[in-house]
């Protein structure tokens, strides 16, 4: 079953940054300010294409790679509605 | 134990666990830096089903963990006929298992076994896709010719492309043209094989059984989890018993 609601989507955003960063309990406390790229130095490159892929199989969406921005990856308020709309619309 | 293995290519290393009976589990690693991140998690998986009784090898596959075979020269078919020797040296008079996990899948079509018991399996383009993605490539949905991506663009019929170099891995434009089409079992000899497919919790893809846990392959560095591996090999070692009724 994919997240059928905002918070159960929310709440896969935070399990898929803390799953492919590693942050463990860190990803417990972040809020809509958190910043996150550029912000988090376990994000690379690299890591956003995991991100990315991941988010896609737990929500079951595709990712069009010109929608992926700074703006999309700023904070995990962004990237959160990013995935809400994407997968609720 | 380290044992070796030949295929037309030459000798490869082979990890062997547990009992010189019995049914016996092969290991298809990943391909590509997937491999790296998994190999402690996928021997320790292999250590608890040797302790359940069940034997387990793990092949390296030509250009994985200590082959000297460049990735840059092979094919997935050549590491297919690969894992299929593996799973001869090990297979006399027994039946054989495969344990294949995420891109592994790919990598057992070609071996005759009793079973494949597949960990989060992902197909050659969704591979390709990743690829892409960590390449920086931009491909559209909307643009076919984008597929080839890592073509040069020159006619197919004069010399081979220059391999692609991706995330400090140089592989062979063979190797990508192969994951546009590759599924794991679409090359199967024998499609009455039992098949399981296991995926984490959160993954909501079908699967005959899901398991709480980290996906290790998506992790920046390589880690373990010996409580999944324990739960993990709990199963096959299950499905096996099964299997052989």
């Amino acid at each position: 079953m994919h997240p059928g609601n905002a918070g159960e989507v929310r709440e896969t955003v935070r399990a898929v940054l803390r799953d492919v960063l590693g942050l463990g309990h860190r990803a417990d406390a972040f809020d809509d300010a958190t910043p996150l790229f550029g912000a988090l130095p376990e994000l690379d490159s690299m890591a956003v294409a995991g991100l990315l892929t991941e988010l896609e199989d737990r929500l079951g969406i595709l990712i069009e790679d010109d929608e992926v921005d700074g703006e999309m990856l700023e904070s995990f308020g962004s990237l959160s509605r990013y995935a809400i709309d994407k997968s609720l619309k | 134990m380290i044992d070796h293995y030949t295929w037309s290519g030459g000798a490869e290393a082979m990890l062997r666990f547990g009992p010189d009976q019995g049914p016996v589990v092969v290991a298809a690693m990943p391909l590509l830096e997937e491999a790296n991140r998994t190999r402690a998690f996928v021997v320790t998986m292999l250590r608890r089903l040797a302790q359940l009784g069940i034997a387990c090898a793990l092949p390296d596959v030509p250009g994985q963990g200590e082959s000297l075979v460049p990735l840059e020269t092979l094919s997935i078919l050549q590491m297919q006929e690969a894992f299929a020797a593996g799973v001869a040296h090990v297979a006399a008079n027994r039946s054989c298992y495969a344990l294949s996990v995420r891109s592994g899948a790919l990598l057992d079509a070609l071996s005759p076994l009793s079973g494949r018991w597949h960990l989060a399996p992902q197909d050659g383009p969704d591979l390709l896709r990743e690829l892409a993605r960590i390449k920086g490539i931009k491909p559209s949905n909307a643009e076919p010719t984008d597929l080839w991506w890592f073509a040069d663009g020159t006619d197919w019929t004069e010399d081979a492309d220059p391999p692609v170099e991706i995330a400090g891995n140089l592989i062979s434009t063979d190797l990508l043209t192969e994951l546009t089409a590759r599924s794991r079992l679409a090359h199967a000899e024998d499609s009455d094989t039992p098949v399981r497919v296991v995926r984490l919790e959160g993954d909501p893809r079908p699967a005959d059984a899901h398991f709480a846990g980290m996906p290790l392959w998506r992790c920046a560095e390589p880690d373990n989890d010996r409580s999944l591996a324990a739960l993990l090999a709990d199963d096959i070692a299950d499905w096996i018993h099964a299997c052989e009724g």
